[in-house]
């Protein structure tokens, strides 16, 4: 749907964007997580079309994007930012200002945004102005101010981030229906990689303005078995033990960090002992470490390893290679 | 002590008798300084905009011009207008010199930077959320101007404040250009400065007053526009 192609973007001369290719795709939920400073923002401020790329192109359902993107294509995607603003007015007149800008009569209006209140419970609001709401209520009215221009691409930047668990969870069910009712496609920015691992299709991770491989490695959608403590998971051929009293669906990240990796199985504590071959070998970012990808039991893993740690393990593609982690480092979300 | 109350005797006499020289020469004041602070804000203020929004090569320099403009003297302004219009000056065809247009010219050129300068450093103000929030909900540029303007209205009220109080208080320009010519071109300010190197005082002061009842009128009706649309 959008797509960005070879972007790269500066901010008075350094490099905050640096990306060889990244699509939204056409009904995806996508979360994009990093940390605060990693570009989230800015990617999203260029998919919104707000901002041309220093360098590279944007691309909307296939065709480039002029550099001051037209009113037309711009209201077809639709921001929301980490710190929403509301206008000057009622919460009303808020959801009203993108309506009326599209020339819909004020029946119509009325329709749309008695739906959007309903699903996100803003009655109560309504006639309020922005002085008078909490962030927490600021960031939902701004949801709802998007969500009535059914736009086909919506990007949310950090949307919970002001909220309580329960606004956080009406906003995602809210979401969701929107989803399930058309074609639409969402895009979320978010620090909380459970937000993320959570609502989201795929993940992409940002680090330092580039796509990094490591975090959204090693996730598994799985059932958890109903009882306490160490639960054993079934994920391809393998076993994987988790320590959990969680039960039902569930997402395992197993940090790539947390893994052990040696040539012959080791002699320790570790639950998870998976034995397989090294697919393949990468630098990371700036050489801080290696990641080791292998293939245990059908089932791809990445373990980050230091430099120093991978000469002396002297493997390469088709070693065989035994991963190694505790119960306790298995993440469920 | 006593012709300091014999002006103040007279002026009060002139303005409740509505003296027609005195208000002649108050109305024409207004009229020029309406016509040129609307033109002036009608010109400065886009223009204050679209330098404070619009990223392109020589914006720096260009609001280095209009801040430089913004000291500019009024009576360099005026002599500079003057040989643009006098009958050998390039605009001297129009045939303008020593009639309220070229007053309002002056004015106009005395008024443009301070809406122009002070309308960029209103609209700089403004949260940039709020413009890509406007662009982002679909607003077309002069939508999304409007929108930004609004939130930034108490700098801007103050903007067009400060362009009516330049030009309805200037003498410069009104005198080199307007000739201070009786029944004509006389201003509040041209005749206050004529009447008090005549001597008369009471004259003078009573032109001083409507010009600060004018300056008091205009700030209130700005107050209480600013007072409904606050929230």
């Amino acid at each position: 749907m959008v797509e960005l192609r070879a972007v790269r973007h500066r901010y008075a001369g350094r490099l905050v964007l640096d990306l060889e290719q990244f699509t939204v795709p056409r009904t995806g939920a996508l979360a994009v997580v990093g940390h605060n400073g990693s570009g989230k923002s800015t990617l999203l401020r260029l998919l919104a079309l707000l901002e041309a790329p220093t360098e590279g192109q944007v691309l909307f359902d296939g065709r480039v994007v002029p550099r001051r993107a037209p009113a037309a294509l711009r209201r077809r995607v639709t921001l929301v930012e980490q710190r929403p603003v509301l206008f000057r007015g009622t919460v009303r007149e808020n959801l009203e200002y993108g309506l009326q800008l599209r020339g819909l009569a004020s029946t119509a209006v009325n329709g749309i945004i008695g739906d959007v209140v309903e699903r996100l419970g803003l009655q109560p609001l309504l006639d309020r102005r922005r002085q008078e709401l909490s962030d927490g209520e600021v960031q939902r009215v701004a949801v709802a101010r998007a969500l009535a221009l059914r736009p086909d691409v919506l990007l949310l930047d950090e949307p919970a981030s002001s909220a309580d668990r329960a606004a956080a969870g009406a906003l995602y069910r809210a979401l969701a229906a929107e989803r399930a009712s058309r074609p639409l496609a969402v895009c979320i920015a978010s620090h909380q990689l459970e937000d993320a691992y959570r609502w989201a299709d795929d993940i992409r991770a940002l680090a330092e303005g580039r796509l990094s491989p490591v975090t959204p490695e090693n996730l598994f959608r799985v059932d958890l078995p109903a009882g306490e403590g160490v639960k054993s998971v079934h994920i391809g051929d393998i076993d994987i033990a988790v320590m959990t009293d969680r039960a039902g669906p569930a997402v395992l990240a197993v940090p790539p960090t947390d893994i052990f990796v040696s040539k012959a199985p080791l002699a320790s504590s570790a639950r998870n002992v998976l034995a397989g071959r090294v697919t393949g070998l990468a630098i990371e970012h700036r050489g801080a470490g290696v990641q080791v990808r292998a293939n245990v039991g059908g089932v791809e893993l990445v373990a980050t390893v230091t430099s120093e740690a991978a000469r002396d393990l002297a493997i390469g593609p088709g070693s065989a290679v035994v991963f190694s982690f505790k119960a306790h480092a298995v993440r469920v979300f | 002590m006593d012709f300091l109350a014999e002006g103040f005797r007279r002026a009060w006499a002139l303005l409740v008798t509505g003296d027609a020289e005195v208000y002649g020469i108050a109305l024409l004041t207004l009229r020029v300084a309406v016509v040129a602070t609307v033109v002036a804000c009608a010109t400065g203020l886009p223009l204050g905009y679209f330098l404070a929004t619009r990223r392109f090569w020589g914006r720096r320099a260009a609001l280095t011009v209009v801040n430089t403009a913004l000291a500019f003297p009024t009576v360099v302004v005026g002599l500079l207008l003057y040989g643009m219009l006098s009958r050998r000056g390039p605009l001297g065809g129009l045939d303008w010199l020593y009639t309220w247009q070229a007053i309002v010219v002056g004015d106009v050129l005395l008024a443009l930077p301070i809406a122009a300068a002070l309308s960029a450093a209103a609209i700089q103000g403004v949260d940039p959320r709020i413009r890509r929030t406007a662009e982002t909900l679909g607003a077309g540029p002069w939508r999304t101007a409007w929108t930004v303007a609004r939130e930034a209205r108490f700098a801007l009220a103050a903007v067009i404040t400060a362009a009516f109080g330049q030009v309805v208080a200037e003498i410069g320009a009104a005198m080199i250009v307007g000739g201070n010519i009786r029944g004509s071109t006389r201003t509040l300010t041209t005749a206050v400065a004529l009447f008090t190197s005549q001597g008369d005082f009471g004259m003078a002061l009573a032109l001083g007053f409507i010009l600060l009842a004018m300056a008091l009128v205009v700030n209130v009706a700005l107050q209480v526009l600013q007072g409904r649309g606050s929230g």
